[in-house]
């Protein structure tokens, strides 16, 4: 049985909780709420990815992937960040929102596929969490490169802000990982990126990603500190992120962190594990559980009892149950919806597509336009609605953030907001 | 359409052809919003692989002229988090030949980002792009493939074809709040100088420029073509309308259609490849919107179906003013 599909030896990281929770260091500097805090947050993220699961069966969710067994990463890492920091997660990071209470009914909107426009007009963000946090990446790696990007942003603008995203250890193999570190180290860029090392990226293990060692040593390439820790224990994630955030913050340039931890589940709901992979693997990493690991440390030191847990897990229940009645109560989107925010202004094409998608929702024929002056007279629009101030030198700007078709007022009074709640600065 | 250059209405000009054209644009709008910052490769004291940067750097310092890494992936996608955090990030990539390494951070990032967060987010990044032959390069420098891009919604493609129009649309570009994609006619940056005037002004991203005005025939072409239409209008033996696209990605429609209606003849000059070239586009919504305005079918005067080839063979290649009047006699000459 292959417990470590890394090259490196087994459990050669750091760590200060042993699997049963008991100390095997110094802890970080944390108060008994920050503890708490963290705690609710695993729980939350575990029942709202259950959730999630359950919603993808009933068909609700098209598709759901969870990070059960790997939320210590997101969570004990995003927790390092300070106020207005940014990150940039990718999509095995619920844990990162839970911990700075981004509103769960927008994620779970969004997850059930809902329009961005739709889900802002129906579930407007009432307070902002206090790190921005841009919309969840789809597409592997390339958040690692926007990231740094905004970590250069913040250093040639003197601002002390830290950005922090997250890539699986199969992404790493992308160019894009390259391609970012190696900014990152030329800039010194305030850039934390984490490695969430769960040792298979669907159905390729660790090992066949990569002949390096681990995948820490691949910042030693781009110049970029790294450090490979216990992905199981929270306090030990935390800890060497808050040391590289802390690193970056000062103007010491960027970090990168790998942290160790096992995929427990499937790679998303289409994905069938047993096919690939012994199965039995999950004994040994179920004993190493973030969340149990965790309860015991707290239990041990007298920060929980059975009365507190059963409580939080009695929250977390209800603000899971709450953010799905409130996802489902929000409207269908309607079909032109597609067609917001491509650009600022609308052009010829986008408007006769309208027009055409409008006909056919209305049992008309798109296809009777043969002079391109538009379908029954409706293409009047907005030619108002074109930019560039003629030879003027005017802002060649449309500033309401929507597209300039009168209809519906799908344009949004915030503007700005991203749809976890986090802020444009 | 726009039908007058920026430099009629202006007092104080200097002379300048499409390289110094850029280059006083980049600094005065890098005076004048001091988010504006540039990143590429030799972007920094060298002053650009055409210069189109010189005396930046020393102006306004590595952090606004920002000397990249050899890698045009990473100089998008770092640029595309610059932009989104607000920055006015203005990329260089050298040739068009290079930018496909970037092609991911394009379509992944760069096009996608303000839609997909709902408008939250925005990117207003101007990417400078060199394309086009007839500067005897070596291959992979001289490549037209902008169909690629303007395939892609959510970014600006615009191609200015003189000095003036340069400055205008590159200012316009950098201002505007969306990704824009500036073509470069390569082969025109050390060609023709006019007057273009010192004041700021930006031209519309959104226009079409009427270059000619003729009632026989509607020539639509833009960047590096437009000067061969010029030649070819003076040489054949008709009344030609030249439309200068200016914006390739959205198009302007309606300058198009107006034109050749009213003229009922239609040849398309492009020096990209012509399957699924923009002619491609061009031609279908002329014959789904004017067919019964039209006099001949419509023709395209491009580059053919291969790669580009080497400098020794380029001119055959390469439509100029001898194709484009042929393409011209040709639509003049068909009788339905």
């Amino acid at each position: 049985m292959s417990q470590w599909t890394e090259q490196r030896p087994a459990e050669d990281f750091h760590r200060i909780l042993a699997p049963d929770g008991s100390l095997d260091g110094e802890p970080p500097d944390l108060s008994a709420e920050d503890l708490c805090h963290l705690y609710r947050s695993l729980v939350l993220t575990r029942a709202f990815e259950d959730k999630t699961l359950r919603l993808q069966r009933r068909g609700e969710l098209s598709i759901a992937a969870r990070s059960r067994g790997e939320e210590a990463v997101a969570l004990g890492s995003a927790a390092a960040l300070s106020a207005d920091d940014w990150c940039f997660p990718s999509y095995r990071q619920t844990a990162a929102l839970a911990v700075w209470d981004a509103p769960l009914d927008r994620a779970m909107a969004t997850l059930m596929g809902l329009e961005p426009e739709t889900v802002d007009e129906h579930l407007p963000v009432e307070s902002p969490p206090e790190v921005n946090f841009t919309p969840t990446y789809v597409p592997l790696a390339v958040n690692v490169t926007n990231a740094v990007g905004s970590a250069m942003a913040d250093r040639f603008s003197d601002r002390e802000t830290v950005t922090l995203s997250y890539i699986g250890e199969g992404s790493t193999s992308q160019g894009d990982f390259h391609e970012a570190l190696n900014f990152a180290g030329v800039y010194d860029a305030p850039a934390v990126t984490v490695v969430q090392n769960n040792q298979w990226a669907i159905s390729v293990p660790a090992h066949q990603q990569t002949a390096a060692e681990t995948f820490a040593v691949k910042g030693a390439a781009h110049g970029v500190p790294h450090e490979r820790v216990d992905g199981n224990d929270v306090l030990a994630v935390y800890e060497a992120t808050k040391e590289a955030v802390e690193r970056a913050r000062a103007g010491n340039g960027p970090g990168l962190i790998e942290c160790v931890t096992y995929r427990m589940v499937e790679h998303n709901t289409a994905d069938e594990p047993s096919v690939y992979r012994d199965e039995s693997e999950r004994e040994y990493w179920a004993e190493r559980d973030p969340l149990d690991r965790f309860e015991a440390y707290l239990r041990e030191a007298g920060h929980l009892d059975d009365g507190a847990i059963e409580e939080i897990e009695t929250e977390a229940t209800e603000r899971v149950d709450d953010a799905v009645r409130r996802a489902r109560e929000v409207p269908a989107s309607a079909p032109e919806r597609m067609f917001d925010h491509h650009l600022h202004t609308e052009s010829w094409t986008e408007r006769h597509q309208r027009s055409e998608l409008r006909a056919e929702l209305d049992g008309r024929n798109p296809f009777t336009d043969f002079t391109g002056e538009g379908l029954d007279g409706e293409d009047t629009a907005s030619k108002e609605g074109r930019v560039g101030g003629d030879e003027d030198g005017s802002d060649s700007t449309a500033t309401d953030g929507g597209t300039t078709q009168a209809d519906e007022g799908t344009a949004r009074e915030e503007g700005v907001a991203t749809w976890d709640g986090g802020e444009r600065r | 359409m726009s039908r007058t250059d920026a430099v009629e209405s202006s007092e104080s000009t200097s002379e300048m052809n499409v390289v110094t054209a850029v280059k006083e644009t980049l600094g005065q709008e890098m005076r004048r919003d001091e988010q504006v910052r540039l990143l590429g490769y030799d972007v920094g004291p060298i002053g650009g692989v055409y210069r189109a940067t010189e005396g930046l750097y020393e102006e306004f310092g590595p952090e606004r002229v920002i000397d990249a890494p050899l890698s045009e992936n990473g100089i998008l996608g770092t640029a595309v988090g610059m932009a989104m955090r607000g920055e006015r990030v203005v990329v260089e990539i050298q040739f068009m030949g290079f930018f496909y390494p970037a092609f991911g951070q394009f379509m992944y990032t760069l096009v996608k980002t303000f839609e997909r967060s709902g408008g939250g987010l925005e990117v207003p990044l101007t990417i400078r792009l060199p394309y086009g032959g007839g500067i005897k390069a070596s291959e992979y420098h001289s490549e037209s493939t902008e169909t690629y891009l303007a395939h892609t919604p959510g970014v600006r493609v615009v191609c200015p074809s003189t000095p003036a129009e340069t400055k205008g649309v590159l200012a316009a570009s950098i201002r505007d709040p969306d990704p824009v994609v500036v073509m470069e006619p390569k082969n025109q940056y050390r060609g023709a100088r006019e007057p273009v005037p010192e004041a700021e002004y930006t031209l519309s991203l959104d226009e079409a420029r009427l270059v000619r005005e003729g009632s026989d025939v509607t020539v639509l072409t833009w960047g590096a073509m437009v000067p061969e239409a010029e030649i070819a209008a003076e040489e054949v033996d008709a009344d030609v309308e030249i439309v200068d696209l200016r914006t390739l990605s959205p198009l302007d429609v309606e300058a198009v259609l107006d034109s050749v209606k009213k003229t009922g003849r239609c040849v398309i000059l492009h020096e990209a490849r012509r399957t699924l070239g923009l002619g491609a586009e061009l031609s279908a919504l002329v014959n789904e919107y004017a067919l019964d305005r039209l006099r001949a079918p419509v023709k395209r005067a491009t580059g053919y179906d291969v790669h580009m080839p080497g400098h020794e063979i380029e001119e055959f290649y390469l439509p100029d003013a001898e194709r484009a009047g042929h393409a011209i006699e040709a639509v003049m000459n068909y009788e339905f």
